[in-house]
């Protein structure tokens, strides 16, 4: 049996307090944050302190920026690394798992206009292993993990499937450094998303689920038990958090449809 | 086993051969009949899982990945029956890629080979049916190639429970409108084509036809057949089986001989010599539960008249089974060699004095007469089947046969379908202590033996090929269930499922 997450945006209420309060209603076991740039996680860390004594649980985090740790432009880039830093501290300091960022999101695709990208693969790859290798250390420090998410082709130029990040993960050679696997985006870029799973099961320490469409789970075609069968049969044990669009007539609904789905599709 | 569970044994015996014990009623304390526990279960889920997902191409699931990598018929659908508590769409799948490759006359192919493998990775293998061209006139498909003998009508079965798993689901996918017709065709075909001595039963024309390839039922029949000459063919099986698990040289002549006959008459049944020809009781058996099943699919459709239609043929099968191939005396029913000498004053061919689990297989098509259910049960549990007391699974043959084996395909060895299908029947029957225990053994045995392709029914160790996908696929199923007494629970509650 899965516990679940929900991201906080999508959750009605004012405060963590309230949200968690819906959230446990609808069967949730824990809301997943969202580091917004500028170091905003951190300095909500009077909120997150006072959520956490309330009894809010919040074992993951997930990057809410526009520059990533694979940027192009070498600022950027820095930047990206000593946010996503800042996020691990502060997730640590919440006693939770990790902070998830993809390589890149809207910056390049090899599938749209011009095609070609200003870095080549090896450049790519030199800059992604120091990122990784830099945060995966500080994640060990704090004694958390970062999650490295494949998005699809669309959104990331470098990482797009498990096994390429498997193969990131390896060369870093840091056990703080693990897979946040993605529903959506596997069912774009894995020829077999259950075989996938299979096949990188090691190395994944996070997932988060939306539909064939991007909407919340059971409104697309995402063959569920057979995603959630090879999760489980992966030894997974973390969280499934929800990372979505809704649709629906009622947003809280739809919200609060999702963890009896995935029980159900999981049983 | 253990000598503990040996003197369990010795007692059960002396306990079931009582004067009472012939009473179907009678329950026997499977010997070493182990419960899984909460962890088991969860073990044996994620293992039988893993082996699906393993087994799986894409659009169907092979039997196991070195020596069957094919797509098999009655393989598919037995997979399909437990690949539905892994994902109903897969299994619904399984069963729209096999009805693909079905041919115009209705049959449904027993072999769908993946044009990816090598020619030379099973034998008999495309080349050898070349069904796209000696079968065009028999309306075998053009473009994919298959074998163009058949296997048990399992499907309709498969179809029914599949949709069952998921109705919802099966009707948003029109999944049983799909099927129906094909399904309906493949029913056609058998009562049309394969009633050979008109008495209202399937024939099998090959051995592998049963699916029970090389029982000692096939010996007679097949003593008739010249075999075609070893240097006429390469086995494939031999690479990845133990030889001597597996069928002779000599019989596999004889295989190779009826196959290469039927295909060189085109694969029309009314032109092909036949020199194979038997009333299968399984064959049969399962014939007239999947009528039933289509019964069942017709009435979801709403087609009344297609209902009435399969539900009347189903009963006739049973009826038949019944007239042609019952014998009190063996307390079982045996199967009809239609090219044997005929009894006086009796049908077609001859009964012949062999004892395969097959024989009891009818315990799964509804509307027996109560006395025939009564002396089955009697039989399964006595000295010739032994289960509760000689072994915890069903073996394929008479224990005190004269061909018995423990490890030949088929010639003693016990099957986790065969045993899937009697839980079933013992179910149906009411025997419900009865199937919880085989049940249970047939769960300790999956695990235990990593999902053998068939065991020695004495020892319980595993035999053939590991990983084997009906046997994960069936423990799936078989854990799916609720404890007794409440068969179907699981599926209502599916059914609620959007």
């Amino acid at each position: 049996m899965f516990r679940t997450a929900c991201q906080e945006q999508l959750l009605p209420g004012e405060t963590l307090q309230q949200k968690w309060e819906f959230a446990q209603s609808a069967g949730y076991d824990a809301i997943e944050l969202r580091g917004k740039g500028g170091f905003h996680l951190r300095d909500r860390l009077p909120e997150l302190r006072k959520a956490l004594a309330d009894g809010v649980v919040m074992p993951t985090v997930c990057v809410d920026m526009l520059h990533f740790i694979g940027a192009f432009d070498e600022d950027l880039r820095r930047d990206a690394v000593e946010q996503m830093k800042s996020q691990l501290s502060v997730i640590g300091e919440l006693g939770g798992a990790g902070a998830q960022t993809p390589a890149s999101y809207g910056m390049f695709s090899r599938r749209l206009p011009p095609f070609q990208p200003p870095r080549s693969e090896e450049e790519d790859r030199d800059v992604l292993l120091a990122g990784l290798t830099e945060l995966g250390e500080h994640a060990r420090r704090e004694g958390v993990a970062l999650f490295l998410e494949p998005l699809n082709r669309y959104e990331d130029h470098m990482v797009n499937r498990l096994d390429q990040a498997v193969e990131l993960i390896r060369a870093v050679g840091l056990d703080s450094v693990r897979i946040g696997i993605d529903s959506y985006h596997m069912n774009i870029e894995e020829s077999d998303p259950p075989a996938a799973i299979l096949a990188a099961a090691p190395y994944i320490g996070h997932a988060q689920v939306s539909d064939s469409n991007r909407f919340q789970p059971g409104a697309g075609h995402l063959d569920w038990p057979a995603w959630l069968g090879a999760l489980d049969g992966a030894g997974y044990t973390g969280h499934l958090a929800l990372e979505c669009r809704l649709t629906g007539d009622d947003a809280a609904e739809a919200v609060a449809s999702v963890p009896a789905f995935l029980a159900r599709a999981a049983a | 086993m253990s000598p503990s569970s040996a003197a369990a044994r010795a007692a059960v015996r002396t306990e079931a051969r009582s004067p009472e014990a012939g009473s179907p009623e009678i329950r026997a304390s499977a010997p070493a009949g182990r419960t899984l526990g909460t962890a088991g279960r969860a073990r044996l889920r994620r293992e039988a899982r893993r082996v699906l997902f393993g087994n799986w191409t894409g659009n169907s699931t092979v039997p196991s990945l070195g020596l069957y990598p094919h797509q098999w018929s009655w393989d598919s659908a037995f997979v399909a029956i437990g690949l539905r508590h892994l994902s109903p769409a897969r299994a619904q799948r399984e069963l729209e890629t096999l009805l693909s490759a079905q041919w115009d006359d209705g049959r449904v192919p027993h072999i769908v080979f993946n044009p990816r493998v090598p020619l030379d990775a099973y034998f008999p293998g495309p080349d050898f049916w070349r069904t796209s061209t000696a079968g065009a006139g028999a309306g075998a498909p053009r473009t994919t190639e298959t074998s163009g003998i058949v296997q048990p009508p399992v499907h309709a079965l498969a179809a029914w429970l599949v949709h069952e798993s998921d109705p919802a689901a099966s009707r948003r996918r029109g999944f049983l409108a799909r099927v129906a017709p094909r399904l309906a065709a493949w029913h056609r075909y058998l009562a049309a084509h394969r009633d050979l001595d008109g008495g209202g039963l399937a024939s099998i024309v090959h051995p592998w036809e049963s699916g029970m390839d090389n029982s000692p039922c096939w010996d007679g029949p097949l003593a008739r057949v010249t075999p075609a000459p070893p240097d006429s063919f390469q086995r494939a099986d031999l690479t990845h089986g133990a030889a001597a698990d597996r069928p002779t040289d000599l019989d596999y002549g004889r295989y190779v001989r009826l196959s290469a006959d039927y295909r060189d008459h085109g694969y029309r049944d009314a032109d092909a010599p036949h020199s194979f020809a038997v009333e299968d009781p399984s064959f049969n058996a399962l014939f007239a539960a999947s009528g039933y099943a289509l019964a069942g699919i017709c009435r979801e459709l709403g087609d009344e008249a297609g209902a009435r239609e399969h539900s009347d043929h189903a009963a006739a099968l049973t009826e038949a089974l019944v007239r042609r191939l019952w014998s009190a005396e063996a307390g079982q029913f045996l199967c009809r060699d239609l090219r044997a000498a005929p009894e006086s004053g009796r049908a077609g061919g001859r009964l012949m004095d062999v004892r395969s689990v097959a024989g009891l297989l009818p315990l799964i098509a509804p509307g027996l007469p109560g006395e025939i259910t009564g002396a089955l049960l009697r039989t399964v549990t006595g000295e010739h089947f032994g289960l509760g007391t000689e072994v915890r699974l069903v073996p394929s043959y008479d224990l005190e046969g004269p061909a018995f084996d423990p490890y030949r395909y088929w010639r003693g060895p016990a099957w986790f379908n065969v045993n899937w299908l009697l839980e079933r029947g013992l179910r149906s029957c009411g025997e419900t202590e009865r199937a919880d225990g085989l049940r249970a053994d047939v769960l300790d045995a999956a695990v235990t033996s990593g999902f053998a392709e068939y065991l020695d029914p004495y020892s319980g160790a595993g035999r053939g090929t590991r990983d084997f996908s009906w046997t994960a696929a069936l423990a799936l199923d078989l854990l799916g269930r609720p404890d007794s007494g409440a068969a179907g629970e699981a599926e209502v509650q599916r059914g609620e499922f959007t």
